[in-house]
């Protein structure tokens, strides 16, 4: 057993899916091991039998000849590919038992690098979902597969044979086997079409790219290739395109290696505070109507730089001037300049004129080919919004015989659901054949339901980045009758074959022969390296669009000036007591597909910090102007908007008042008040004065799809003008796990008042510079001690946090929840104030919280908010206060350092809470239900679900020590540094955790404890925390006030 | 001493003809003469005992009746609310992740510190010879008793896992190498208040068996005279018995006297000894202390202003006892005003911004209401007392002892929930409400000590017959 047996995955082995049962082995035997059991348990009944004693087997018995790979008790990992959204992040399945317990990030991976984001993470438990459906539905009626097929078979023969029109709508996909399985079923028809699109769609992208290369394509943005990078409004740490990879990108950024320190520049112009814009370097706020005119302006002036003559346009005074200082922009287009083919240009508009600027713009900073890649285009997002448009059109006119949805949810997520709800189920559309793993709402109108198999029982594959194919391989037999959905259109082809079987076939001939140089000599080799690796690097494929010749793609600026001159028409200045409703999606929720994920749900908002529901975000001005407070509700009514409404009803939702936002601009989450959050009003804990999470019959928030626009020319833009927005007077409480928000304690109750506490230290790139310690605050440090120090003749545990990689993504939180078998308690607990997280994301806010400030610029409303992300968990001090106080020593000192919670000798009298100064203690209320026997398949084995009356807390993961410790004694060595990883650790996409020996001088960490920037929060309470942060750096001049916006 | 030789002369003649009561010296005698009598109305011995032992030879009076119905009401209340509570989970209570401690450890708290008067009245002031002492140590120390009943009840329900309280305990186990954390101020919680208990019941008791024997005497047959005789512990009246009786009241006041300063010093640990602002603070040992004292002397006249009303006993609890205690109460309420005052100045003077924001908060932040409440009770009410008629004033001194039980609730709950709910990370800063299972909780802690007194006063003497004998003018 060497130490890579337990991390390196493994490899599914082949040729156990011949029968078609899909018994996708993830055991190599001959014999599976339910097959075994059977066996085992046959014998043993006849050899019971025979002594006349009938007994029924109702045990686990231990296997008579153990398979090679099977040890009880011992994880196998699998590399797969996460399914959580369309980006593609390399993931690991660790299985126990046959059962996925948990999935994490691929280190080797060359697109996510390792991290995995929170909603990868929580997939899991969308597996043992026990409302997935199980079996095929026919008319609303469970069927079994013969049936379906037959019935499909008939049905679509009888399309193709009369040349009737149909239609295959689906999320992005990118994997060759699914194209080419769908390009075989529509070749099938005479008039079919495959129309893609995202609900979080990116396509004025790839229109724009269209229109100036010649080529729809996304580029791949390299973040970590840019030195100075301007966002216009690209939540791109948080939600845009594929977050993880950009996070990775981000912090190779701003390592702050080298000598003059390596630490990119960032600017976000945005209108509400988005994750992304929390981490700016300088963060200016306009409103999302101004963002065309700026990019205007801005590329003007770059052109200027570049001596680039663009045409007559308006000139900058007239264009924007009333969206930011001048000397603002001239700043960001002189530093995008000085750093031209080291700089970004990125833009979340899905106006396609407005995307040909940011082309544009990147173009005139020689950024293509370097931080714009569109030789290597991602693949993430190829929705196309104006052929989704088309075919709503067609939908709507009757004209459609056959609808395919897969992936996607159009009854739910597009503007204009209802209508098409209303089309499907009046039989315009003859057959609607949904591939949902749910009854969504959208599989409701479906006459034929064929549920599609979780990531996690699956063969797919995907190419999320042109010439980077990750594959997807089952980490367990399908739960229920579900088949993958390649299989079904395989089938209803008459060509059935299992998913392994397709995908295998599809690589050896359109995969194999893309293989680099040097590649595996056989396809058996080939494949079996990239279902070991998880993914293979090959040749990019020539696409369709690009000239044959291979020239390089071209630049039209013509086009690109013709752009310029339309966004240099400044928008109709809307009525001042309007306001532009701004719809986004959160970074746990997205666009909804995951809304029944209760981790998910519980996860707080990294910015508001807000659980379990949607709301409309005002600035603290504008919700002072409108006479209403954090829960207030106001009603949002569209009804009046000049732009075209699908669902003119207003709206209520409560208010969250949030610092950084524009003062005209009312912000709501998009994914919210799906069906099937119905679930939700059983859960948490009953008691007497116990509020359900939601009432029966009511969803979780409000959806707020049907108030987006959808323009002329087909795309979908997430904020309208002249929306109103009025108080009602009623009051919701919504549950927050964090509800002070400022650094500075509140002004009345500060004898220095405005004095931010030296929680979160933080220092300026010029300072640090100079000074690798500067930011440190002035103050005592306790000196000597009474007493003799804890004597660690091991290892000593320790970690350290570097807060200038954090950006408050709170993977880490599900991480954590996942591996610790922490409990959902539900909405009301969350009000309480009784959120179970081990692992916490404290957000402060730092400046002018109020929106005091008199602003003459637009960019300065709501602006001048500096935020700061303080991942807290359990610090494992020394002189540990909790240790001290707890009478029946439930919580102890380790001899590493650890320490450690001893949860069946606490008796929970919560003192050891009371007394620790990070309030990082846990402790359970209730006995938090696990009622549901599937659901509880996510727990991982080697971590005590905690009953009632007991503390908990972050542990340091002791069971990934303790294992780590295990394997390093087989083999006579000690415990290598970095072979222990925590779970939060493990997720991280900017890799800002780190976890060692502190008494190993070699360790990663013992070199970050050095660093200057290193600090230990409360050090002058002498309680000796194991766990330290690295001070923040931001890239700005030291006398650059945050309020300058 | 011929005068005090009378004074125990009983209505038997099985009952201690005489009484040695230390209080008797020379100077004393002396001084006597000088004051004012401690029991009025010229009372003779036999007459002390007919009017202590009537309402206990008695049917109960309707009166008591409506005392002790609603009181047992409200004890119900509260066995309801906790069996609730430990069925369901400390859930049902409005604590929450950073609120660990509310209602619970207040009243806690509350209740020690009330427990505090029986010892200082029936210990302290014995030993320095206060001989006014005898009319209100009975019913002090019964009130003791029964409030630290009361007080121990919530560090158990508190508990997470209650029905495991017993591993607070350090007895021998079949854990192995498991002992209890001696570093815990819970654990010395738990000594603390088990040893005051323990000495209070025997000195209680102790006081009691002389009068047991009285009212053992007085009847001649049945059930409860068996009880008597036996609980009575073959009580003579012999001289070698007094004797005895009075050295080991002797030491055991001397015992006890200790318990007054450690007690509350111990509890005030649990909160000292922490890390927390606001509860880090030296000087909290002796303001627990004079807190408790004061408490539990506002506690006492209370109930004695409620006795001698309803039970006719004016001419046990005079005007002057009421002065007298009412004294102590004023000179409390300075120490415990000087405590906040101090306090507050330790807090500012430090330069330690989480400590001056832990006092800034408490007066000034979400809950200041409670902080005020608590000031103007516990030391703005007391200032009444500087004037003699306020002093004599029941409406006045009852109203006041009322407000100054209701300000040191507050204190407790200032000093716990408070700090609490705003320590060093902002993030964590909560609110607490309490859920109405803690309200019942609290309510059903008044009923078991409501209901516990009145069947003290219905079934044992609540004057010491045989002390007041010995302070009675001849």
């Amino acid at each position: 057993m060497s130490d890579q047996d337990r991390t390196e995955p493994r490899t599914a082995p082949d040729g156990t899916d011949q029968d078609g049962t899909g018994q996708d082995g993830t055991g190599p035997s001959v014999l599976d091991r339910r097959g075994f059991l059977k066996a085992a348990g046959f014998t043993l009944t006849g050899a019971v039998a025979n002594g006349c004693t009938p007994a029924p087997i109702d045990q686990a018995i231990p296997f008579l000849i153990q398979p090679e790979e099977i040890v009880p008790g011992r994880s196998l990992w699998y590399a797969s590919t996460c399914g959580g959204c369309t980006a593609g992040c390399g993931a690991l399945v660790k299985c126990r038992d046959g059962r996925p317990t948990k999935i994490e990030g691929n280190r080797e991976h060359p697109l996510s690098t390792g991290g995995l984001c929170a909603v990868g993470q929580a997939a899991l438990l969308g597996l043992y979902d026990s409302q997935r459906l199980t079996t095929p539905l026919l008319a609303g009626q469970a069927a079994d597969w013969a049936t379906v097929d037959e019935t499909l078979r008939q049905r679509l023969d009888a399309i193709a044979a009369r040349g009737g029109r149909v239609r295959l709508l689906t999320e992005t996909l990118n994997g060759p086997t699914e194209r080419v399985w769908i390009e075989r079923f529509l070749g099938h028809f005479s008039d079919a079409r495959h129309v893609v699109y995202d609900p979080l769609s990116c396509s004025a992208i790839s229109q724009a790219c269209r229109r100036t290369h010649g080529v729809a394509l996304t580029p791949r943005y390299r973040f970590d290739r840019a030195e100075v990078i301007v966002s216009f409004d690209a939540d791109f740490l948080g939600t845009w395109l594929s977050p993880v990879e950009h996070a990775a990108g981000f912090r190779a950024g701003r390592s702050l290696e080298g000598d003059p320190p390596r630490l990119s520049f960032h600017a976000q112009l945005e209108s509400r505070l988005s994750l992304t814009g929390s981490n700016a370097d300088r963060r200016l706020v306009v409103r999302p109507e101004a963002i065309p005119g700026l990019l205007g302006e801005l590329t003007r002036a770059l052109a200027r730089h570049a001596g680039v003559s663009l045409g007559n346009g308006p000139t900058p005074a007239q264009a924007g001037a009333s969206a930011i200082e001048p000397a603002a922009l001239d700043d960001l287009a002189t530093r995008l300049w000085q750093a031209r083919g080291r700089s970004l240009v990125v833009c979340g508009s899905q106006d396609v004129d407005t995307q040909v600027l940011v082309n544009l713009a990147n173009h005139l900073l020689a950024n293509d080919g370097a931080t714009f890649d569109l030789a290597r285009p991602s693949r993430q997002r190829r929705g196309d919004d104006q052929q989704l448009a088309e075919l709503v059109r067609e939908l709507e006119a009757g004209i459609v015989d056959a609808l395919l949805v897969r992936g996607v949810n159009p009854v739910y997520d597009l503007p204009n659901g209802s209508a098409l709800a209303t089309a499907l189920e009046s039989e315009k559309v003859p057959l609607v054949v949904s591939f949902a793993s749910h009854h969504d709402e959208t599989a409701a109108v479906a006459g034929v339901v064929c549920p599609d198999c979780h990531a996690l029982e699956s063969w797919r594959d995907a190419e999320p980045v042109a010439g980077l194919l990750s594959l997807t391989q089952p980490a367990m037999r399908p739960l229920g009758q579900t088949r993958s959905w390649v299989e079904s259109l395989a089938a209803w082809v008459g060509a059935p074959a299992t998913a392994r079987q397709l995908m295998r076939d599809t690589w050896e001939q359109t995969v194999y022969p893309r293989r680099l140089a040097g590649a595996a000599e056989t396809f058996q080799n080939f494949w079996d390296q990239a279902v070991h690796d998880g993914f293979v690097e090959v040749e990019v494929e020539a696409e369709v669009e690009v000239a044959v010749d291979g020239a390089p793609l071209s630049f039209d600026i013509a086009v690109a000036s013709r752009a310029l001159a339309a966004a240099g028409q400044a928008p109709a200045e809307p009525p001042t007591d309007a306001f532009t409703l701004v719809l986004y999606p959160k970074v746990a929720i997205l666009d909804g597909r995951h809304a029944e994920n209760p981790w998910l749900q519980e996860l707080p908002d990294p910015i508001t910090k807000v659980v379990w529901d949607n709301y409309a975000s005002l600035s603290p001005r504008a919700a002072r102007a409108l006479g209403v407070e954090q829960g207030d509700v106001v009603r949002v009514d569209v009804g009046n908007s000049d732009q075209p409404v699908f669902d003119g009803a207003p709206i209520e939702l409560p208010v969250v008042v949030q610092p950084g936002q524009h003062d005209r601009v009312v912000a709501v989450a998009l994914g919210y008040g799906r069906g099937g959050t119905r679930r939700f009003s059983e859960l948490g804990p009953r008691w007497l004065q116990g509020r359900r999470t939601v009432a029966p019959g009511e969803t979780v928030g409000r959806n707020v799809a049907p108030l987006a626009i959808v323009a002329a020319d087909g795309q979908r833009h997430n904020h309208r003008s002249g929306v109103r927005v009025e108080p009602t007077g009623a009051r919701y409480e919504l549950a927050s796990t964090q509800t002070y928000h400022a650094l500075a304690v509140p002004d009345a109750l500060a004898p220095v008042s405005g004095e931010p506490r030296p929680i979160v230290q933080e220092t300026t790139l010029p300072a640090y510079a100079k000074d690798r310690g500067a930011g440190a605050p002035h103050g005592h440090l306790p000196g000597g001690d009474l007493w003799p120090e804890h004597p660690y003749d091991g290892y000593h545990w320790g970690m350290a946090i570097d807060l200038n990689a954090c950006t408050g993504c709170s993977a880490c939180i599900v991480a954590c929840q996942v591996e610790n078998n922490v409990p959902v308690v539900g909405k009301d607990e969350v009000r309480r104030r009784r959120d179970m997280h081990w692992l916490r994301l404290d957000r402060y806010y730092h400046g002018d919280l109020e929106g005091d400030s008199d602003a003459e610029h637009e960019g300065e409303h709501g602006g001048g908010v500096d935020v700061f992300h303080q991942p807290m968990t359990c610090h494992h001090c020394d002189n540990a206060p909790c240790e001290t106080v707890c009478p029946v020593l439930a919580t102890v000192h380790s001899a590493e350092g650890l320490n450690q919670q001893i949860y069946n000798r606490c008796v929970g009298t919560r003192y050891c809470a009371n007394n620790c100064p990070y309030k990082v203690r846990r402790f359970n209320w209730f006995d938090y239900p696990h009622r549901d026997p599937l659901e509880n398949l996510t727990l991982n084995p080697d971590v005590v679900v905690r009953s009632r009356g007991v503390m908990e807390k972050c542990s340091f993961c002791v069971q990934r020590i303790q294992e780590a410790k295990q394997q390093a004694r087989r083999q006579g060595r000690a415990v290598a540094d970095g072979e222990i990883q925590t779970a939060c650790q493990q997720s991280c996409p900017t890799q800002a955790i780190t976890f060692g020996d502190l008494g190993d001088p070699a360790s990663r960490l013992a070199r970050q404890v050095d660093d200057p920037r290193h600090y230990r929060l409360f050090e002058e309470l002498n309680i000796r925390p194991s766990l330290g942060y690295l001070r923040r750096v931001r890239h700005r001049q030291d006398d650059e006030e945050i309020d300058h916006g | 001493m011929a005068d005090l030789a009378l004074a125990g002369s009983a209505s038997t003649a099985t009952t201690a003809p005489i009484s040695t009561a230390p209080t008797s010296t020379a100077s004393s005698a002396a001084n006597r003469s000088l004051r004012p009598p401690l029991i009025a109305g010229g009372k003779t011995p036999s007459e002390v005992t007919a009017d202590i032992c009537q309402p206990l030879e008695r049917r109960a009076t309707p009166l008591w009746w409506a005392a002790f119905l609603p009181s047992l009401a409200l004890l119900l209340v509260g066995v309801a609310a906790v069996t609730y509570q430990i069925r369901t989970g400390i859930g049902t209570w409005g604590l929450n992740k950073t609120v660990g401690w509310a209602f619970d450890i207040t009243n806690f708290v509350f209740w020690v510190g009330i427990g505090h008067a029986g010892t200082l009245i029936s210990a302290v002031l014995f030993l320095l010879r206060q001989r006014w002492r005898t009319s209100v140590n009975r019913a002090a120390e019964a009130m003791t008793l029964f409030a630290v009943m009361c007080a121990g009840l919530f560090p158990i329900i508190h508990m997470g896992r209650p029905w495991l309280a017993f591993w607070m305990l350090p007895y021998p186990n079949a854990r192995g190498s498991l002992w209890v954390n001696f570093r815990s101020p819970l654990l010395w919680d738990v000594f603390a208040v088990s040893v005051y208990f323990t000495i209070s019941l025997v000195f209680w008791y102790l006081g009691l068996v002389p009068d047991l024997a009285t009212l053992r005497d007085r009847l001649q047959k049945g059930f409860k005279q068996r009880l008597y005789a036996f609980a009575s512990l073959g009580w003579n009246g012999s001289l070698k018995t007094w004797q005895r009786y009075e050295m080991v009241y002797l030491l055991l006041a001397g015992l006890a006297t200790p318990l007054v300063l450690s007690v509350h010093s111990i509890v005030s640990f649990d909160f000292a000894t922490s890390v927390l602002p606001g509860w880090h603070t030296t000087i909290l040992p002796p303001y627990f202390v004079a807190g408790a004292i004061f408490s539990g002397m506002s506690m006492v006249l209370t109930l004695m202003i409620i006795a001698r009303v309803t039970m006719r006993l004016k001419a046990y609890l005079t005007d002057n006892h009421i002065d007298a205690m009412a004294k102590i109460v004023l000179v409390t309420s300075m120490m415990v005003g000087f405590a906040y005052a101090t306090e507050f100045f330790t807090a500012l003077y430090s330069g330690n911004e989480y400590e001056r924001f832990a006092f800034l908060n408490r007066a000034l932040g979400p809950f200041a209401w409670s902080y005020w409440i608590m000031v103007s009770c516990n030391v703005l009410t007391p200032q009444l007392f500087w004037w003699r008629r306020m002093r004599r004033s029941l409406p006045v001194v009852f109203v006041a002892s009322i407000l100054i039980n209701i300000g040191m609730w507050f204190e407790r709950f200032v000093i716990i929930v408070i700090s609490l709910s705003r320590d060093f990370l902002p993030s964590s800063w909560a609110g607490y409400t309490p859920t109405w299972i803690e309200i019942a909780t609290l309510v059903g802690s008044f009923g078991l000590f409501f209901t516990c007194f009145l069947l003290f006063c219905r079934f044992l003497p609540m004057i010491a017959m045989a002390e007041v004998k010995g302070v009675l003018s001849s």
